[in-house]
């Protein structure tokens, strides 16, 4: 009890004492704080970009690739083989009694950014007619749904938003001459509102193809993923895999959340280290500073740990004003901004997202600025309380 | 005096006798060398701190040394691809692949030298993974891709043995392939008897110039594959095209494009230059994110080392007194702490550059290449020395003011 209030009272002293040593201190708060916004600002990429694929992923959606596909892209299915998987059991029946199952085609728009005018590629998707019951996420806000059989898109708000040329009337080159866009959907956090959509059937006779790229449907209940999987593994001639839409997206995104976490932790540790010296550096400044006050303190009876302590907790709390720093430039600056690269359903189409900074990632980044804090305390702390008093008090 | 001050008089032969009459003399023509002690000393003069300012500014280089070597990198790779080589895609992606017959009409394009078909054969050995074959004219294709190595006596056999195969030294590796092998590749892509199975031989290996051992791929017989198959028969994904001269590669792509207009098989043409930019732009928005990071990383750098500086400058009042009144210019004061301020910045700036060379290639691991040029290590020297200048700037002025006599009166009794 006692010692603590030794300690509170000589933080109190030394923490009175800091506008006297303002610029010192500030190296430490201003080293901290930009630390903290770019880890802060490399990571939010990254937690944006996985809300946005994984957000609207739903355990009781399945999607049907080719057994060696690990993407949509690289996966190819017959129209045979989309036949048995609409007619196989387990999947959940619409109002008018069929299976809600999209069979769907992937293709590329070519767009151009609204920022520099560069080149770019979206996702364009070719589609069944029940996709929008599959996804009831998704929601027409303006004009209308695409007619089957004419050159006619939708596109999505976010690829809108981001890429030049994507208003309702607008028209886009495609394979066969220019295809209209007629409406704008919406769908939350969606990774499919970076792409544009049309009827499967119609973008496939444009592009002459003859198979597809992926089927999803909507299970019927909890049991229903082992009744498909079987049913499909039993049919002869068929030889597909079943990933619920969770698994599938995890697999996707795998290798640019990857990316990004070590571009992220590279960087911001490499300005970690960077920072460390800096408040290496305050802290013993701080120290050299008051030499005579500590060694007062210390002849008064204040004992060396007191003394150590209050250093300790006078480092953290300006590497904690550092990192509530760090985290609001964080977060005006960036939070929410979207941005788009690759990583859409096709491996050369672009994904937009926005910057989301969540609270894990302000916990991070709050426990780096406090462990920098503490170690650039630590050592000039212990130096403070093994100096001598009699010569410290000579010297000063 | 300053024990420091009166060491390093002790240690120059002019300052021997202060009595001597020396003193009246300007100091004006000490060589420019003798200042070099004082400003080691003024280094030393509290070992820690400037210890840890060099640590924070080679750490502050290590990054910016990272960060333009990203950007060095797309450059270089930009600069690298040659302006005389075209390629001819289908305009729209994923658009149906284009007809041979095409090949003929580009060669009637003025201007161009030379044309090879390339189209994709997928196959795998050892499922579920593939091996990526282009099928093309082997000796034309090696001649306009100059980046990749190839010896003449397998260009050779490829002529010789249509079912000839040249595999990188990666993927001989990945399957334990050998010259002379044969190897069967299973295909999406049936043969005329319905099979899938193609029979190849390993008669050569063939690598990246620039990358060597990387890239597992594989080259075969476009006339072999075209003989075979059933689907796809008489197209080609792509033309290599050689212009005679680089500087008409817009125009001449134009005159291509224009041959296939409003046709079933509309073309972009591009020359390499132009693909590499343009793919460099496909990362999207990074380039923000390096010049913001780069932006942080800067401010608090200036803000540390001046920080430190104007400690040191103020600390050292009363020295600068002393050197003032021994007949020291302001000049040659602010050229004092300028240049410890340039030592250490320069040195730090130095090793920091060294360790981002030595951890550049771990860039690949995030799929960039990163070159810590001699043009980003000048960019990074002069840098530094701006910044050197910058963090002297404010507190030196004070010395540049300074008064002798209050500069005196600031030591302490």
């Amino acid at each position: 009890m006692r010692a603590a209030a030794h300690i509170l009272a000589v933080t109190a002293v030394s923490l009175r004492s800091i506008p006297h040593r303002l610029g010192n201190s500030l190296v430490i708060v201003i080293g901290i704080a930009s630390v903290v916004a770019v880890l802060i600002s490399v990571l939010a990429m990254s937690a944006g970009f996985q809300r946005t694929v994984l957000g609207d992923a739903r355990a009781d959606r399945v999607i049907i690739l080719t057994p060696g596909a690990d993407s949509e892209s690289s996966s190819s299915l017959s129209r045979e083989n989309v036949a048995a998987i609409v007619a196989a059991p387990g999947m959940k029946k619409g109002a008018d009694g069929k299976p809600i199952v999209s069979a769907d085609v992937l293709l590329v728009a070519p767009v151009s950014r609204k920022s520099s005018g560069a080149d770019a590629y979206i996702t364009l998707r070719g589609v069944g007619e029940q996709y929008f019951q599959l996804r009831p996420e998704l929601q027409i806000v303006s004009g209308r749904m695409f007619e089957p059989g004419l050159h006619e898109l939708i596109v999505g708000a976010a690829a809108q938003a981001q890429f030049a040329g994507l208003e309702t009337g607008n028209r886009v080159r495609l394979h066969d001459g220019d295809w209209t866009i007629v409406g704008v959907f919406t769908g939350g956090d969606s990774v499919r509102e970076s792409e544009v959509v049309s009827d499967a059937q119609t973008v496939m006779s444009a592009y002459k193809l003859d198979t597809f790229n992926s089927v999803s449907a909507r299970l019927a209940n909890e049991g229903s993923l082992a009744i498909l999987k079987d049913a499909l593994n039993l049919q002869p001639g068929v030889s597909v895999k079943v990933l619920t839409e969770p698994e599938h997206l995890a697999i996707v995104s795998r290798s640019i959340n990857r990316l990004l976490r070590i571009v992220a932790y590279a960087i911001g540790g490499i300005m970690a280290i960077g920072a460390l010296f800096g408040a290496l550096n305050t802290m013993y400044s701080a120290v050299a500073a008051r030499t005579s006050e500590i060694a007062t303190l210390r002849a008064l009876g204040f004992d060396s740990s007191t003394v150590l302590v209050s250093i300790l907790i006078e480092a953290l709390l300006l590497a904690a004003l550092g990192a509530c720093i760090g985290i609001a430039v964080a977060y005006v600056a960036f939070d929410g901004n979207a941005i788009s690269t690759l990583g859409g359903a096709r491996w050369d189409s672009q994904v937009v997202y926005s910057l989301t900074i969540t609270p894990a990632l302000v916990a991070i980044a709050t426990a780096l600025a406090c462990g920098i804090g503490l170690l650039g305390g630590l050592f000039p702390a212990l130096r403070a309380a093994r100096a001598s008093v009699a010569e410290s008090l000579r010297t000063a | 005096m300053t024990h420091r001050a009166l060491a390093f008089m002790r240690l120059q032969p002019q300052f021997a006798s202060p009595s001597s009459g020396h003193l009246s003399q300007p100091l004006g023509r000490i060589r420019r060398v003798k200042l070099l002690p004082l400003v080691w000393a003024g280094i030393w003069r509290k070992p820690a701190r400037s210890i840890f300012t060099a640590l924070s500014i080679a750490i502050a280089f290590v990054l910016i040394g990272l960060l333009q070597g990203v950007n060095a990198g797309f450059a270089q790779a930009i600069a690298a691809a040659r302006r005389d080589f075209l390629t001819t895609n289908v305009r729209v992606r994923g658009s149906p692949p284009m007809p041979i017959a095409m090949m003929e009409q580009i060669r009637t394009v003025p201007g161009v030298v030379e044309v090879v078909q390339r189209a994709y054969f997928i196959g795998s050995y050892r499922p579920p993974y593939d091996v990526a074959a282009l099928a093309t004219e082997a000796r034309r294709f090696f001649a306009l891709r100059p980046a990749l190595a190839v010896e003449a006596k397998y260009l050779d056999e490829m002529e010789r043995v249509r079912t000839g195969l040249l595999a990188t030294p990666a993927l001989l590796r990945m399957y334990d392939w050998k010259v002379g092998d044969l190897v069967t590749l299973r295909s999406r892509a049936l043969k005329r008897d319905g099979s899938g199975d193609w029979d190849f031989t390993v008669v050569g290996t063939f690598d990246s110039k620039d990358d060597p051992n990387t890239a597992a791929l594989a080259v075969i017989n476009y006339s072999y594959l075209e003989a075979s198959r059933v689907a796809d028969r008489g197209t080609v994904d792509l033309f290599i095209v050689r212009i005679d001269d680089p500087t008409r590669s817009v125009a001449t792509a134009a005159a291509i494009d224009r041959l296939f207009a409003n046709s079933a098989h509309e073309t972009r043409t591009r020359s390499d230059q132009e693909r590499a930019e343009a793919s460099t732009k496909q990362m999207g928005d990074i380039a923000f994110f390096t010049n913001a990071i780069l932006g942080a990383v800067l401010f608090a750098l200036l803000l540390l080392t001046g920080n430190t500086m104007r400690q040191s400058v103020q600390e050292r009042i009363p020295e600068f007194g002393v050197l003032k009144a021994m007949g020291f210019s302001s000049a040659q004061c602010f050229a004092l702490a300028l240049a410890e301020a340039l030592a250490i910045y320069l040195l730090a700036a130095l090793i920091g550059l060294a360790l981002a060379s030595i951890l550049a290639p771990l860039g690949r691991e995030v799929a960039t290449s990163i070159a810590v040029s001699g043009d980003v290590v000048a960019r990074a020297i002069a840098l530094a020395v701006l910044l050197a200048f910058l963090s002297v700037v404010l507190p030196s002025w004070r010395v540049y003011r300074l008064s002798v006599i209050a500069a005196l009166a600031a030591r302490r009794a």
